[in-house]
């Protein structure tokens, strides 16, 4: 089998899909750590498979979402969803004046239901690359799947390839949390920070570290996530 | 500020990012070498959709006549090329490489 792709960006994606034929395993690794009054560190991985349909069409599976949480007053282990993903491409991000594609991804766990819909949009100016994403969020969760929330949130990332196995960059996240799907605690993250991604014949690995730079009391204030790539 | 300028509008300073399409004037540069027009689409569309599932496009200077084909032979794995897509993303580097006339 030949190689999925690599990723430039761990918190935005980008708009081109694995040549048909194609499978590649991704694992993810993302640490989030707040140190408000509600202090706490949580690591989540992510176990992915990746295929390609067709040149435009890509289909992944998430094996096993889980994750380790500690706090003041728990800490442990613990399953939270499997999901499946598509992503279907538009336009080309070198020869059109925007690369587009759209993102729907369908998540479930014990106590979770998820949909998630993305656009998008890519643009490739020699060794840089801009991306930035649309993205909205449903999610039940809770014991009989009565909490719900909302969100919206763009994020945007720029790549600059310094050689062909290195790229460096930045990503900014802007998030927008409507609890019961209402806006009256008017809940924005955002965050930035910078990106590095390393590539080889056969894998790739990329990491992001992401500071919060509003203060929003129960969010991460630091974010650290990297994705492991290889083909299989 | 000339760069922030040419970052805006990148078409004012002259400078393109996409390859060159595939015109009559390009398979002739490539001096009766690589005659089959439909050989050249076949190439650029290739090398604009499956290059990038890695890097970023490079020049077409920044390797010789004669790299060229090894470099394309060594990421045709990754990239999913059949030898006969491989031979067609070489013929269209190496045209466009023969127009330009590095």
């Amino acid at each position: 089998m030949s190689f999925g792709g690599v990723r430039h960006f761990t918190f935005v994606y980008e708009a081109n899909t694995s040549a048909a034929g194609s499978l590649e395993l991704e694992d993810w690794v993302t640490w989030q750590r707040g140190t408000g009054s509600g202090r706490f560190d949580q690591v989540d991985f992510r176990h992915e498979l990746e295929y390609g349909v067709t040149d435009s069409l890509q289909a992944s599976v998430y094996l096993a979402d889980w994750l380790y949480q500690s706090d003041r007053e728990h800490s442990g282990f613990a399953y939270s969803d499997t999901a499946i993903e598509l992503i279907y491409n538009l336009t080309n991000p070198v020869v059109d004046p925007v690369g587009l594609s759209v993102y729907g991804e369908l998540k479930a766990g014990d106590q979770l239901i998820e949909l998630e819909s993305k656009l998008i949009a890519q643009k490739n100016l020699g060794p840089l690359i801009l991306a930035y994403n649309a993205t909205l969020e449903s999610v039940w969760e809770g014991h009989d799947l009565d909490e719900r929330e909302g969100e919206f949130s763009q994020a945007l990332g720029v790549s600059y390839e310094i050689s062909p196995r290195v790229s460096v960059g930045l990503e900014l996240l802007h998030e927008f949390v409507f609890p019961e799907w209402r806006d009256e605690g008017k809940i924005r993250n955002f965050f930035i920070g910078p990106n590095i991604s390393y590539r080889r014949q056969n894998w790739f690995v990329t990491l992001t570290a992401l500071s919060q730079a509003t203060n929003t009391e129960d969010e991460a204030d630091f974010q650290l996530r990297t994705i492991f790539g290889i083909a299989l | 500020m000339v760069a922030i300028i040419c970052f805006v509008d990148l078409s004012s300073c002259g400078t393109t990012f996409a390859p060159p399409p595939v015109t009559p004037e390009l398979v002739r540069a490539g001096s009766g070498q690589y005659p089959n027009i439909a050989m050249l689409r076949e190439g650029r569309a290739l090398f604009v959709h499956r290059c990038i599932e890695c890097h970023t496009l490079p020049a077409f200077w920044r390797y010789s006549t004669e790299d060229w084909p090894k470099i394309v032979d060594s990421m045709s794995h990754r990239a999913n090329l059949k030898p006969s897509e491989r031979d067609a993303v070489v013929a269209y580097i190496l045209a466009v490489r023969a127009q330009q006339a590095f």
